[in-house]
């Protein structure tokens, strides 16, 4: 295998794609679903598949871009969440400082969710670069630096909102959360989306070449005079700003914000990543792989659901998976070493 | 109907049982042992509140009511008489082994909503329910899904999915979204927040699946019942006995998550009938997660930082254990000033808290029964049935009935008679050791 592959930079083409085992584990799980059950293929039951996709999917691919650097981000989960609260929070303020009233009795937002759009997505990269500062200039472990930003984040949560939930309801919203295109649930195509974005991005530029390189020995490449710190924070900025696309995408889902939301799915995005073949040591993975990987965990549950699956055998499913992937992962890369 | 107009007649019932309340609470002393216990609480709670919006004279109270916004939560929180006129009485109720826990239960209101055993609805017909709630891990929970089951096995052509969300709300909405999907013909739930299962119960809804919530309430305009449970009438009762055996003193709170209908109106409903004591003191405030360990951990602290704590107030029976056991430990249980006991107050009649409530270590709990599954089983088999033209929809509010606050030994405090741990035959969750 060449350096090229290691570094996942192998041209993909629909051929190799269907060489792919997540392409046919998800086959596999919709041909089962579909003899077993005959919801599982109903537009309804995809479409909802599809959303449930979504957010946790965004989490996933902004954690790609992290591992890909050989760092971690425990913090998107906090991060997803906060984002929308303090982009509900300063939007609001906004409007008081204009003399109008956003936040109506019960906690009812009722300004411009553009408005709260942008400071949401503002909120998630600037996260993402004090994250990104933290590991790279201050050298502080990523596991350490994104633990303390969730912790934070998550105080942070209870601070704003005092508790009470924020309702995002409106026009907006509603397209964002709950309209469909030919199948396609809003959400699942902002996803796809940004799933292009960052495989032209990762696989199309320099900039995204030095994640590989990075991630794959980080003192060659610093000694082939980049600037690896500049980028390690790109990576963060990306998971941040992915988050707060995943806090959009759920909150709108939801019609609301609030702080427990979302508790845990830090693992649940490292886990897509990792079955999806993302090295937790850095430097080889892909984000369509994420996506697959993504789908077919989206996929698995949904199967369970239909199938009346207590939630902790989904669970060890997931676990099982998750060591079986992080397994292979492991052997392969000792493989590629030798 | 909007929000603002759901709220709106929210406080209209409110208010109806207000009036009536102040009407009622007239001649509670006089009447008290005559009347229900629902309704002789339903009076005071009416009063009380009454009370608290004139006026709230303790400054400390005043800060931490007006502080966590209690009043909105409160003046939205239904108070009023039962479905069907039921009227509840002490022993009522039916005995089984609960399916999951295989403790024994007995359920309080079998006999409310109530419906025969056998087929129900059309009895060639197989009906799907989904019941979804989150914490088999967690006492309480375990007997509120132990009493769904035990009502749905009742029933041969009942076909009952149980699915514990994990306390992730949105793991819960698609719990929902997918029983949407596969055409359930009803669905039964316990949310752990309003806000987030508004739009999956209204999606249900749309789709003519009948949806009903159970204790806790969604933010659905839309929902076919709420089967609501009193924890109006625990805050309340709290408050009644520590103003009964108290003058004042420095008060801990040891509270659930803050924006919680369990936190904002029992706490709320306490804090309005302590809000014109002078004497009492809010020395420290925690949120404790209806985590026993964290509770321990907040009074072990307020232990070492105050001398003089008079009474820990518990939202629920896991942080009532907690903070004895942090008592116990720092060997402070009698450290009130002037030598007393720490008065600890705690909601929610587990078997271990009715245990120290009998040794005399926690000084009242205020029932908070979960076992209630039953009652929203048969509203949503009656929700079916109303949409099939088989009977009449239950209402869209159930009221449960309250339950008299649990002493060491029997009192009548402001028309309330307390039961003895050892008459009280509903307590929830393993035997005490």
């Amino acid at each position: 295998m060449t350096q090229m592959e290691l570094m996942g930079q192998k041209p993909r083409r629909i051929p190799a794609l269907l060489k792919d085992p997540l392409v046919w584990l998800i086959v596999a799980v919709i041909v089962v679903g579909a003899l077993t059950s005959p919801y599982f293929l109903t537009p309804l039951n995809l479409a909802n598949t599809m959303r449930n996709t979504a957010a946790i999917g965004l989490l996933s691919l902004g954690m790609t871009s992290v591992l890909l650097t050989g760092r971690i981000d425990l913090s998107v989960a906090a991060t997803m969440v906060f984002s929308v609260i303090l982009g509900v929070v300063v939007t609001v303020e906004i409007g008081a400082l204009l003399g109008e009233r956003w936040l109506v009795r019960g906690n009812q937002f009722a300004g411009p969710p553009l408005l709260v759009i942008a400071v949401t997505l503002a909120t998630g990269i600037i996260v993402g670069i004090l994250n990104g500062i933290g590991v790279a200039y201050l050298k502080v472990a990523s596991f350490i630096m994104t633990l303390v930003t969730l912790t934070a984040l998550r105080g942070w949560n209870y601070i704003l909102t005092n508790g009470h939930p924020y309702y995002l309801r409106g026009p907006t919203f509603d397209w964002i959360g709950d309209s469909v295109y030919f199948g396609f649930p809003t959400g699942f195509l902002i996803f796809i989306l940004v799933l292009v974005v960052l495989l032209v991005f990762l696989k199309g530029t320099v900039m995204g070449s030095r994640f590989y390189a990075i991630g794959g020995n980080e003192v060659a490449t610093v000694y082939t005079g980049i600037k690896t710190n500049r980028y390690v924070v790109l990576a963060f900025a990306i998971s941040g700003a992915c988050s707060a696309l995943a806090g959009v995408v759920l909150t709108s889902r939801l019609k609301s914000v609030d702080a427990p939301l979302g508790s845990g799915y830090e693992l649940t995005a490292i886990a897509i990543a990792v079955i999806g073949g993302v090295s937790l040591a850095g430097g080889i993975g892909s984000p369509v792989r994420t996506v697959l990987a993504a789908i077919l965990f989206a996929s698995v549950l949904n199967l369970f659901g239909i199938w009346g699956v207590s939630t902790w055998y989904q669970n060890l499913t997931i676990g099982l998976a998750l060591i079986l992937a992080v397994g292979i992962s492991s052997v392969r890369r000792r493989i590629l070493e030798r | 109907m909007t929000l603002s107009k759901h709220a709106a007649s929210l406080r209209g019932i409110s208010r109806i049982a207000l009036i009536a309340g102040v009407l009622i609470t007239g001649a509670t002393t006089a009447h008290a042992a005559d009347e229900p216990v629902h309704t002789v609480l339903n009076g005071l709670i009416g009063n009380y509140a009454q009370a608290a919006r004139d006026s709230m004279t303790n400054e400390s109270v005043k800060e931490l009511f007006d502080k966590d916004g209690f009043r909105d939560y409160l003046d939205a929180y239904p108070v009023g008489e039962l479905a069907g006129g039921f009227v509840w009485e002490p022993g009522m109720g039916a005995t089984f082994t609960g399916p999951y826990s295989d403790l024994e239960i007995k359920a309080p209101f079998t006999d409310y909503l109530p419906l025969k055993e056998g087929p129900v609805l059309n009895p060639d017909k197989t009906y799907r329910i989904g019941f979804v709630f989150h914490g088999f891990n967690h006492p309480w929970l375990i007997s509120l899904a132990d009493t769904a089951a035990w009502e749905a096995a009742r029933h041969p052509n009942i076909d009952i999915e149980v699915i514990d969300a994990e306390f992730d709300d949105n793991r819960m909405g698609q719990v929902i979204d997918n029983w949407v999907a596969q055409q359930y013909d009803g669905i039964v739930l316990w949310p752990a927040r309003e806000a987030p299962m508004g739009p999956p119960v209204d999606r249900a809804i749309d789709a003519g699946i009948p949806v009903v919530s159970l204790d806790r309430r969604t933010s659905s305009q839309k929902i076919s019942s709420e089967v609501l449970g009193n924890f109006y009438a625990n805050g309340l009762q709290q408050g009644l006995y520590l103003k009964e055996i108290s003058d004042g003193g420095n008060v801990i709170f040891n509270r659930k998550d803050l924006g919680s209908t369990a936190d904002s109106i029992r706490t709320g409903a306490f804090l309005e009938v302590i809000g014109s004591e002078p004497g009492y003191e809010v020395t420290g405030n925690y949120h404790t997660k209806s985590q026993r360990t964290l509770a321990f951990q907040a009074t072990a602290d307020a232990l070492q930082a105050y001398d003089d704590i008079s009474v820990v107030y518990n939202t629920g029976g896991e942080e009532a254990m907690g903070s004895l056991d942090a008592i116990r430990e720092a060997n402070r249980l009698n450290s009130a000033p002037g030598g007393g006991k720490i008065i600890i107050l705690a909601n929610d009649d587990s078997k271990e808290v009715l245990k120290e409530v009998a040794s005399g270590n926690v000084d009242m709990v205020a029932p908070y029964t979960p076992l209630i599954g039953d009652v929203g089983i048969r509203a949503v088999i009656q929700h079916i049935g109303a949409k099939e033209g088989l009977n009449e929809a239950p209402p869209k509010l159930i009221m449960t009935p309250n339950l008299p606050m649990i002493t060491a030994k029997p009192m009548t405090i402001e028309g309330v008679k307390t039961v003895t741990p050892d008459n009280w035959l509903y307590a929830y969750g393993p035997a005490a050791k």
